[in-house]
């Protein structure tokens, strides 16, 4: 089968893993908004990394913030994986792109698998864990399921813990998922681009590394157990902003030969060198929205000279992925840099 | 309106919090899970790892109980690490693969934390070779410590007698202990039949096995450097 017919199919699985994916939107990642603002390289930055947006002193930063679910109903309270894709603008009006989410790690380290996974995590309907269930949960020292918020009708809970339950890889990102909870802001969570990627330094050394932005603000969730409110993260970013800019440390860390290089479901441990790579200030939620939300398209594969892709088959096999999802919602298909 | 089932639910839902579940909790469930499921406890100390970066900034959290459980025991041990300053720092600066060393007492236990670069045996043994008194002046004040001191003329009983008093380290991410489990029983299958909801049973059953851990590998500032290179970068030689 050929690369594009499974970027078909991978997109197909990612729609069917929301049973009101509503055409010409995104089929995950649905509900977002568009941010402006710029990246500044750490003084470090510069000797391990020769891409551009590493060497000059700023370049322009288009964000796109989003929560997970593929559903068009914006639910920003409940418990859901947020994203964070940030689009760094060079100088010959080309770009290159950097995909993050709140989740450190990721499902499936192949393709294969992926579809196997998004087959049993279709969303079935959510049952609610009777009194009595609950208690014999706790019996058994388990920790009994939460209920869900209001109006959560099916969830891929239960397919994504059966798959947990025969992959051991999986658990990782599944238990994650699961107390992965709402932050109070989009510019108070950490976000991490998962896969790893080679930097090339202006030396020729080249490192497997991995990215995760850190707010500077710091990470807080909303409480547990308040009532899920369904529509402020776009309100809180607006109001922070028009207060002051929110920024965000770019964080890369440099893997070691026996660390899982090509599998996003594996962490690397905690001792790894990390550097400082640059800060993201956000100035404003952009104008124009249909544009800096919806019609932009983002994909973890355009890159420019200085950063590659590693071996990761998932990593790989998004390049494709996004670019199909891309015209099937009729979004602005960017070039790929010199390709 | 609230139903008398939501009611219901909602007691059920803060049982957890409440002071008799507790107990029974305490009490009868995890003993009763721990006699049905036993659970060994899991080797304190840093996990194996072939990788040179594994090797750096390494924790050894020891927690010794004192002999003397009043405040003279506590204040003979307060005592002795504080007539070993000179040696404590001769130690350290000889050795020069510390990060830091901490003496703290905790209830009646005179606990020593440190971080260390390498392979622990050899982290022990250059001490022993540099501050082989000051472990015996401790040690000396410990419960069952008299079988190894003096430590230079005992050195490989020394060492298992501080690996065995080495904390386990929880893995820092949240189904690390899972897989620790499954590599203590010799099962390193990539898929097994497993249910992920026991996860809080397994870790609280390890916690019943082995009440003193270290959560997480640490968090670090300057991850991935080794003592020297520090000391070297900063201009501070050694
Ligand atoms: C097999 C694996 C994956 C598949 C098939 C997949 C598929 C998709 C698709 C089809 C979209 C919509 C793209 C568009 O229409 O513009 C999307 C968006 C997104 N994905 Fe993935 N994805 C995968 C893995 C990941 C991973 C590992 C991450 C973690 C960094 C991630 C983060 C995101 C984010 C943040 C968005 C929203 C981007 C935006 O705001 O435009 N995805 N994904």
């Amino acid at each position: 089968m050929d690369d594009s017919s499974v970027a078909e199919r991978l997109v197909d699985a990612v729609e069917s893993l929301s049973t009101d994916h509503k055409r010409g939107t995104r089929p995950i990642h649905t509900i977002g908004v568009g941010v402006d603002g710029y990246f500044q390289p750490s003084e470090a930055a510069r000797s391990y990394c020769k891409a551009e947006h590493f060497q000059r002193p700023c370049v322009r930063a288009s964000v796109r913030f989003s929560n997970g679910s593929g559903s068009p109903v914006q639910h920003d309270g409940w418990s859901d994986v947020r994203g964070m894709a940030t689009r760094f603008h060079l100088s010959d009006g080309s770009a290159t792109d950097l995909i993050a989410m709140t989740l450190p790690e990721f499902f499936v380290p192949t393709v294969d698998q992926f579809f196997e996974f998004a087959r049993t995590a279709k969303p079935k309907p959510v049952r609610r864990e009777s009194p009595w269930q609950k208690i014999l949960d706790m019996l058994q020292l388990k920790i009994p399921r939460r209920n869900p918020p209001p109006g959560q009708k099916e969830s891929p809970d239960a397919g994504a813990k059966s798959f947990a339950d025969r992959h051991r890889f999986a658990q990782l990102a599944v238990v994650q998922t699961d107390t992965i909870g709402a932050p109070v802001s989009y510019a108070r969570a950490a976000y991490h681009a998962v896969h790893t990627f080679i930097v090339t330094a202006p030396d020729g050394v080249r490192r497997p590394v991995r990215f995760s932005w850190q707010p500077v603000a710091g990470v807080c969730n909303t409480k547990a157990t308040a009532t899920a409110v369904d529509n402020y993260l776009r309100q809180e970013l607006e109001e922070r902003l028009g207060r002051w800019p929110a920024r965000f440390m770019l964080m890369m860390t440099i893997g070691e030969a026996g660390d899982a290089l090509d599998d996003p479901t594996q962490p690397w441990p905690a001792k790894r060198v990390r550097v400082v790579m640059g800060t993201l200030t956000l100035k404003n939620v952009a104008a124009d929205q249909v544009a800096a939300a919806e019609r932009i398209s983002f994909n973890p594969c355009r890159l420019v000279p200085g950063i590659e892709v590693s071996e990761d088959p998932i990593l790989r096999a998004r390049r494709n992925v996004y670019e199909v999802s891309c015209q099937r919602r009729n979004g602005i298909p960017c070039p790929f840099n010199g390709s | 309106m609230p139903s008398d089932k939501d009611w219901f639910d909602r007691f059920v839902i803060g049982l957890p919090e409440r002071r008799l579940f507790k107990f029974l909790a305490a009490r009868i469930l995890v003993p009763f899970w721990a006699w049905w499921t036993p659970v060994k406890p899991l080797p304190g100390g840093p996990h194996p790892s072939a990788q040179p970066g594994d090797n750096l900034q390494c924790m050894m959290n020891l927690i010794m109980p004192l002999k003397d459980k009043s405040a003279v025991g506590r204040a003979k041990a307060a005592g002795a690490i504080a007539a070993n300053k000179d040696q404590i720092y001769a130690g350290l600066n000889n050795v020069g693969t510390v990060h830091f060393a901490r003496f703290v007492i905790v209830g009646d236990n005179i606990c020593m934390f440190s971080v260390y670069d390498g392979d622990f045996t050899n982290y022990i043994r250059d001490f022993i070779a540099t501050i082989g008194s000051v472990f015996n002046a401790v040690v000396e004040l410990v419960e069952g410590g008299e079988d190894v001191i003096p430590c230079e003329h005992n050195a490989e009983a020394f060492i298992e007698w501080v690996h065995a008093r080495d904390l386990y380290q929880v893995p820092d991410t949240a189904t690390g202990v899972l897989r620790d489990q499954e590599a203590l029983k010799g099962d390193k299958a990539a898929s097994g039949d497993d249910d992920l909801d026991l996860l809080p049973r397994r870790l609280t059953l390890q916690l019943h096995a082995n009440p003193n851990v270290s959560l997480g590998s640490g968090y670090r500032a300057y991850p991935g450097y080794s003592a020297a290179q520090i000391r070297k970068q900063l201009g501070i030689g050694w």
